[in-house]
């Protein structure tokens, strides 16, 4: 563990995509400490598209709310739409993957085909439907829910070819004529070959509940409970400052997003570099 | 006589395959066992020795299925039961099997102390929890009757072991809890020849010091077997066609394909080492397909224009069985 640890961080991929992870976390939770951050983003502190000032560092937008508190509470929720998303499809991916391709047979057969039909059907375009289905407590959380429940297929199909590959091991055989549970077997002998993988995969689904979010955001029908950096982008497309060249609408948010799947995509490659000679073996 | 400890009365186990095709892999199996006999089994590559070997621990877990027939330890079926009734009921207590390549069999990273207390700690009766001190001990105890350096392995990863220790780990494991019936599939066939011996020295090591005494022990390699056993069942696509003891089928065979996989043998014997070894024309047949007439007809150079048409059962012959019916 301590090793791999180790090499991880020889990896200079893996350290910057960490120490970018790391910033954008620390401005999300130590952001308010330091700024005047409002989470509800109702205040209006001057007049649209003020300047920036000493008060207000990065000005006001067109309804004259703090950039700045904008976009710390803007990502703030969309790590946290990230992480609930993240969480629930890596469980239900995770779960699904490994009562799969470790029971076998129709057991499999039958979630495999779920899984595979998730993986076909548009999970953007359920993502829609749902959304705008949903008019009335389209909260944060709703969305993070929602966007769980429609990316897991790809990790549970990454954890069932792995899963499954284990099964017919040597030293699972083993475990079981000599008498264990299915549950020993697989906490035993099985999740510790996945650990890496499963890892990797929260890693995978948290940034694409990051994109997800903004993507959905954007296209209007983002959470109506607070704000996001998908919906900051969301009002600079609705007013028009594109076309206008108000950069500053659009571009730190912008920013943000594309640094933070960044560094969660430089995480996950690098941590695939490291783990994979060993899975391979 | 003695009472029968393993009676396998007309088994016959299949495959389910994705598009509910099945594959008779094991067809009318039929034998009993007495306290301390060792059966020898033997066939060519892919008649279904390791899936017999599931179907005998009543391990059927999908895709495959027990098709009819039942298997017996001591008059208690083992057929039909749920895995998880099989599992904390028969398998290292009454059937324990040394599974084919065993010396792959450990977990890399676990050590050998562990992977044999989860064997105790998995059959332990709830509320009875032994200490782990208590459970080294009974190891070690075990361990020491193997002729290693019982502290070095117990506290070694597999990777620090040699193969021969590794091999002798995973018997000492399976054989843990003194089961009635020990089931070795091919122990040794991806050993050298030295460190085949050493385990088979040490299979009837355990046999000497009664850690277990009732064996099926499967391997292609019938001189093996003759020395080892004092039965021996030849089998041929998923059916057993001959069985008798180790003489009568060795020194004295009876079935065609009996006959043909003692000719294609080197032998050891002085008197037939100038018979040049002959391999048997063709293959056998698909178990997917529903098979007519004798199965080995195909291939046998006695058959007659009957057998394969007609289905053969197994009949005595002698004191013996087979399944031809023109074998004398
Ligand atoms: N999981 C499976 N699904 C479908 N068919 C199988 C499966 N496992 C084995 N078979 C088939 O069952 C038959 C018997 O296989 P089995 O492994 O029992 O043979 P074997 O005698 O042990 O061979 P070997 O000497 O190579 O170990 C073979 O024809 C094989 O193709
Ligand atoms: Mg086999």
């Amino acid at each position: 563990m301590v090793k791999l640890l180790k090499n991880l961080l020889k990896s200079p991929m893996f350290v910057i995509g960490v120490s970018i992870f790391l910033i954008t976390l620390a401005i999300a939770f130590l952001g308010p400490v330091f700024y005047d951050v409002d989470t509800n983003a109702r205040d209006i502190v001057a007049g649209p598209y003020a300047p920036s000032s000493a008060e207000h560092i990065l000005g006001t937008d067109h309804l004259g709310r703090d950039y700045m508190s904008l976009l710390i509470s803007g990502l703030r929720s969309s790590l946290y739409v990230g992480f609930v998303a993240g969480i629930i499809a890596t469980t239900l991916g995770v779960f699904i993957g490994l009562f799969g391709g470790f029971r076998g047979g129709w057991v499999d057969e039958v979630l495999n085909m779920g899984t595979n039909l998730f993986i076909v059907i548009p999970s953007f375009v359920i993502l829609v439907l749902i959304s705008s289905a949903v008019k009335d407590g389209r909260s944060l959380t709703l969305i993070g829910l929602i966007i769980g429940l429609t990316t897991w297929s790809w990790s549970a199909r990454a954890v069932r070819a792995q899963a499954s590959s284990l099964r017919s091991r040597d030293h699972i055989a083993l475990a079981r004529i000599n008498g264990a549970s299915s549950f020993t077997i697989v906490i035993k002998h099985v999740l510790p070959y996945l650990l890496s993988y499963v890892f990797m995969v929260f890693i995978m689904q948290i940034s694409s509940g990051i994109l997800s979010e903004a993507s959905i955001s954007m296209i209007g029908l983002g959470p109506l409970d607070s704000t996001s950096l998908g919906i900051i982008l969301n009002q600079a497309k609705d007013n028009g400052a594109l076309s206008d060249g108000i950069w500053i609408a659009f571009l730190p948010a912008t920013l943000i997003i594309t640094l933070t799947v960044f560094a969660l995509y430089l995480v996950n490659t690098s941590m695939e570099g490291v783990f994979n000679p060993r899975l391979r073996k | 006589m003695s009472e029968n400890i393993f009676e396998v009365e007309n088994l016959s186990l299949h495959y389910l395959g994705r598009f509910g095709d099945k594959t008779h892999a094991v067809t009318d199996v039929s034998f009993n066992m007495k306290q301390g006999e060792i059966l020898g089994i033997a066939g060519e590559s892919g008649c279904g020795k390791s899936t017999l070997v599931s179907g005998l621990m009543g391990m059927c877990i999908p895709p495959l299925y027990p098709t009819s027939g039942d298997v017996r330890v001591r008059g208690e079926s083992l057929m039909n039961r749920t895995v998880e009734d099989i599992r904390s009921n028969v398998l290292a207590q009454k059937v324990s099997m040394i599974p084919q390549g065993a010396f792959n069999a450990l977990n890399p990273v676990r050590k050998i102390k562990d992977i044999a207390a989860d064997v105790i700690a998995a059959h332990q009766k709830p509320g009875s929890s032994m200490k782990a001190s208590e459970i080294y001990e009974r190891l070690r105890s075990r361990f020491d009757l193997f002729g290693m350096d019982t502290d070095r392995v117990l506290n070694s990863f597999p990777i620090q072991l040699t193969a021969g220790e590794r091999q002798r780990s995973v018997i000492g494991i399976s054989t843990l809890l003194n089961p009635q019936m020990v089931i070795a599939d091919e122990p040794t066939s991806a050993l050298d020849v030295s460190t085949q011996k050493e385990v088979i020295k040490m299979i009837f090591d355990l046999l000497d010091k009664g850690i277990f005494s009732t064996m099926i022990f499967i391997t292609h390699e019938l001189p093996l077997l003759y020395h080892v056993a004092d039965n021996i069942a030849i089998m041929y696509a998923g059916e057993i066609v001959e069985k008798g003891t180790a003489e009568q089928v060795v020194k004295d065979p009876r079935h065609p394909y009996t006959k043909a996989l003692m000719g294609a043998m080197l032998s050891s014997e002085k008197s037939q080492r100038t018979r040049k070894p002959v391999a048997i024309e063709g293959a056998p047949p698909s178990l997917a397909k529903k098979i007519v007439g004798c199965r080995f007809a195909e291939r046998c150079s006695f058959a007659r224009p009957e057998c394969k048409k007609n289905t053969q059962n197994i009949r005595m012959v002698g004191d013996r069985e087979v399944r031809c019916e023109y074998a004398q």
